[in-house]
């Protein structure tokens, strides 16, 4: 392989890369990120024999969009990046509640690995039923 | 990637295990990296493999263990392993009953009375019970009266099916008609094919139970449990069992029963006449015997193995009990015992002894006894073997409780506490005794009183065991009461007691208010000395001594030609219950050695005289010698009993003594158990601790 990642992971859209049709994949930042958006959808109990590893924020997403539930949020992300994404070191988060489109607006700023800076994650969180 | 598959472990059957193995294995590659994070795709990946692998892994194994008598779980897989070894479990049995049934004014010279009339039992727990007669019976009128004796009653509905057989079912040698009720009683199965529907004659078909006699023209049907718990028949495919044709009609006919539930109905009332005549009266005989619910997969998974390797005959100990145990005939039973003839106290040779105990009743009756030795064990004994049903013989234990308790932690009250502690009793009673070779353990008793309430402190109990027998009223009878454990040899008052009074006869007047006591005796001293060991070289006379719990017995040596030829006692002594001998070599004897001797202790046999109180309340002595007790042995022996009167509407004597062991075992036919029917046969009695 030419190139040496870090991180390498399947990408979930299983779309065929254009150049060998080869399936596609995450490296690196990528791979963490994509690896934090599946761990802030994965709700408890949904993975089957590991009923802890997931977060509430499906549930938060349903209360009264609210300062209260953007700061619950907030913590539900934390622990969820703490616990389960050990190459994620947070910087900040911060949620931020929109009453008037029903959602809340979600930064997240993380060390990858050893960087020397930030990556940031734009999340919009809505309820979709 | 990493080529060899030695990585990935395949014995591993677990969530973690799998998934911890496809982890290892990836470690060998360095395509997907983010194996090991719980956020990764990849780790969404390996979920839903080690998932798939587990599921599959569990799934084998469940059909691995239903493949199996000993580890199956579903009724369907143990019926049908057991269906291998020629099993087929036992349905329902219904409770049954005997009764006596009286006509009056019959204007005819004899009266039939038909299969399936309907009986009513008296209400148990608010519910009245339907009762079937299984026989068609007839009887002579005399006088205008027609009697039925001992008519069997079983408590069901009467049901039937009808299935007309085509060709494609005869075709089909695996077809099977279902009996669609789930509590049918097979043994009340009737099964009769008609050739066809024009025809009004038919042939009744019986259950095949040996393959070996069937032949092409066998009228037989095959019964098994189907997959849905019902049962079905089969019939022959004209090799082994007469085959159908198209066109004939066969009709099942049978017993729906309500299982245990009618159990102890005993007054029941005809619902039907008979001839145009209603009974006069419906006796009771024997009461509704308990029954029983379909055979469980426990029992199943028991009971096939044994019937198989009894091969349908009986040879050993273990073939008797087995083909008992799976064709009492529907007469449902608690325990059944075998014992050869060669073990019988004395033996008897050639001869094998089978007792077995009914459900919720004590005896077999004399048509059920020699119905099962002339259906059951005689067709597969060996030919020389004479098999003797004897009835269990019953010890009843007769128990005085005292249980101390703290009322401070507990709310219920001392009645109640009583009556909790009755209920323990009598439950360690079911499950412990009540059956063949059972042992009544003094631990499991006492745990069983005290786990009844964590209140409770301590308990103690007074033990006597009793013989319950009916004397023989018109003729002198001779008696022999075994208990089966060695007795106490008690003093006045507490050693054997009868009751109720008893009548004799003296001359020409009736003394009643008489019991049966031990004589009492008090002093108990040596009755001989054996020499166990004569001794060599013994010049002088060698001093005898007795050492033991008693005082003052003494004995001496005879001595000849330098042995010790015997011991003479010279005083008894008394309150011995052990004693040892010792032989001591005179002073001036310098070669006399190693005689030994042992010790009898005289009263191994007691006494037992007849007694009462007469018209000054005083005890005055009747008969002084009845009988005997063997106090090792623990047999009671009645000689010449020959009472004229028992106060006891049903002309039982009991006779109590107490044992000197605590641990009782049952052997040969004996049971131990509680008697159900005596209210004084368990006594509470509480005693609160008082906090001062």
């Amino acid at each position: 392989m030419a190139i040496n990642y870090f991180y390498s992971d399947l990408d979930l859209t299983f779309l065929k890369k254009p150049v060998d049709g080869d399936v596609s994949m995450k490296y690196n930042e990528q791979a963490v990120i994509r690896s934090i958006r599946n761990l802030l959808a994965t709700n408890r109990f949904e993975k089957l024999f590991q009923p802890e590893i997931g977060s509430t924020i499906n549930q938060l997403l349903f209360e009264p969009v609210s300062p209260l539930s953007a700061s619950l949020i907030e913590d539900e992300i934390a622990r969820m990046i703490d616990n389960y994404e050990p190459r994620a070191t947070i910087s900040q988060i911060k949620v931020s509640a929109d009453p008037d489109s029903n959602s809340f607006a979600v930064y997240i700023a993380v060390f990858i690995g050893n960087q020397a800076s930030p990556t940031a994650i734009n999340i919009i969180l809505k309820r979709s039923r | 990637m990493a080529g060899a598959n030695s990585t990935i472990q395949v014995s591993n059957l677990d969530f973690n295990s799998i998934k911890s193995n496809f982890i290892t294995y990836l470690q060998g590659q360095n395509t997907f990296k983010d194996y090991n994070f719980e956020g990764s795709s990849m780790s969404i990946l390996l979920d839903l493999m080690a998932y798939n692998t587990q599921y599959n892994a569990y799934y084998l194994n469940m059909v691995a263990n239903e493949m199996f008598l000993d580890s199956a779980i579903q009724r369907s897989s143990v019926v049908s392993q057991a269906k291998l070894l020629n099993y087929t479990p036992k349905s329902s049995a219904a409770p049954s009953a005997v009764v006596h049934i009286n006509f009056t004014g019959v204007n005819s010279n004899s009266l039939t009375l038909p299969k399936y009339r309907n009986f009513l039992s008296a209400a148990l727990d608010g519910v009245n019970y339907n009762f079937v007669n299984v026989d068609t019976k007839t009887v002579n009128v005399f006088n205008g009266v027609a009697s039925f004796r001992n008519v069997e009653i079983k408590q069901g509905t009467p049901a039937s099916f009808t299935y007309t057989v085509t060709s494609s079912q005869v075709n089909n040698l695996n077809y099977v008609y279902e009996i669609p009720d789930a509590t049918v009683d097979t043994t009340t199965l009737t099964v009769t094919v008609k050739q066809s529907s024009s025809n009004t004659s038919f042939d009744v078909y019986q259950l095949a139970t040996n393959g070996l006699t069937l032949s092409d023209t066998s009228r037989v049907y095959f019964l098994q449990e189907s997959l849905t718990g019902t049962y079905e028949i089969a019939f022959g495919d004209g090799l082994l069992g007469k085959k159908l044709s198209p066109g004939n009609i066969i009709n099942i006919s049978y017993l729906t029963t309500e299982g245990t539930q009618a159990a102890g109905a005993n007054s029941f009332q005809m619902m039907s006449s008979v001839g145009g005549y209603f009974p006069s009266e419906v006796v009771s005989v024997l009461a509704a015997t308990t029954g029983s619910g379909k055979e469980s997969i426990d029992s199943i998974k028991f009971q096939a193995p044994k019937s198989f390797s009894a091969q349908g005959r009986a040879v050993t100990k273990n073939d008797y009990i087995s083909a008992i145990q799976e064709n009492t005939l529907g007469i449902p039973f608690d325990g059944v015992n075998v014992w050869g003839g060669e073990e019988n106290d004395p033996p008897v040779y050639g001869q094998v002894f089978v007792s077995l105990k009914p459900s919720g009743g004590y005896n077999l009756t004399g048509t059920q006894k020699i119905r099962i030795i002339s259906e059951v064990i005689k067709p597969i004994s060996v030919m020389t073997v004479v098999p003797v049903l004897v009835d269990p013989d019953y010890t009843y234990i007769k128990l005085n409780v005292s249980v101390f308790y703290d009322p401070s932690k507990t709310n219920l009250t001392a009645d109640q506490i009583k009556s909790g502690v009755t209920a323990s009793i009598n439950a360690f009673g079911a499950k412990e005794l009540n059956t063949f070779n059972s042992t009544f353990n003094t631990y499991n008793l006492l745990s069983a009183i005290q786990n009844y309430n964590q209140s409770i402190i301590t308990s103690e109990f007074n033990l006597s065991l009793q013989k319950k027998f009916f004397p023989n009223l018109a003729n002198p009878n001779n008696y022999n009461l075994i208990y089966g454990t060695p007795l106490q040899k008690g003093a006045f008052l507490s050693g054997v007691t009868s009751s109720p009074d008893l009548s004799f006869a003296s001359g020409n007047i009736i003394l009643s208010g008489m019991y049966i006591e031990e004589v009492p005796s008090f002093t108990v001293g040596l009755e001989s000395v054996s020499v166990t060991n004569p001794g060599f070289n013994y010049q002088e006379t060698p001093t005898v001594t007795i050492l033991g719990d008693g005082t003052g017995a003494t004995a001496h040596a005879v001595v000849s030609g330098g042995k010790i030829k015997n011991i003479v006692v010279d005083t008894p002594g008394n309150g011995y219950t052990t004693a040892l001998v010792t032989i001591t070599t005179a002073l001036n004897d310098s070669t006399g050695q190693g005689g030994s001797a042992y010790a009898t202790i005289e009263g191994g046999l007691g006494i037992l005289r007849t007694y009462y109180n007469n018209a000054s309340s005083v005890k005055s002595t009747f008969n002084s010698n009845i009988g005997t007790i063997d106090y090792a042995k623990g047999v009671i022996a009645l000689n010449n009993f020959a009472p004229i009167g028992i106060n006891n509407p049903l002309g039982q004597l009991t006779i109590s003594a107490k044992p000197s062991t605590s641990i009782i075992s049952s052997t040969y036919n004996r049971i131990i158990t509680i008697d159900p029917f005596d209210p004084s046969a368990i006594t509470v009695t509480v005693i609160p601790k008082t906090n001062s």
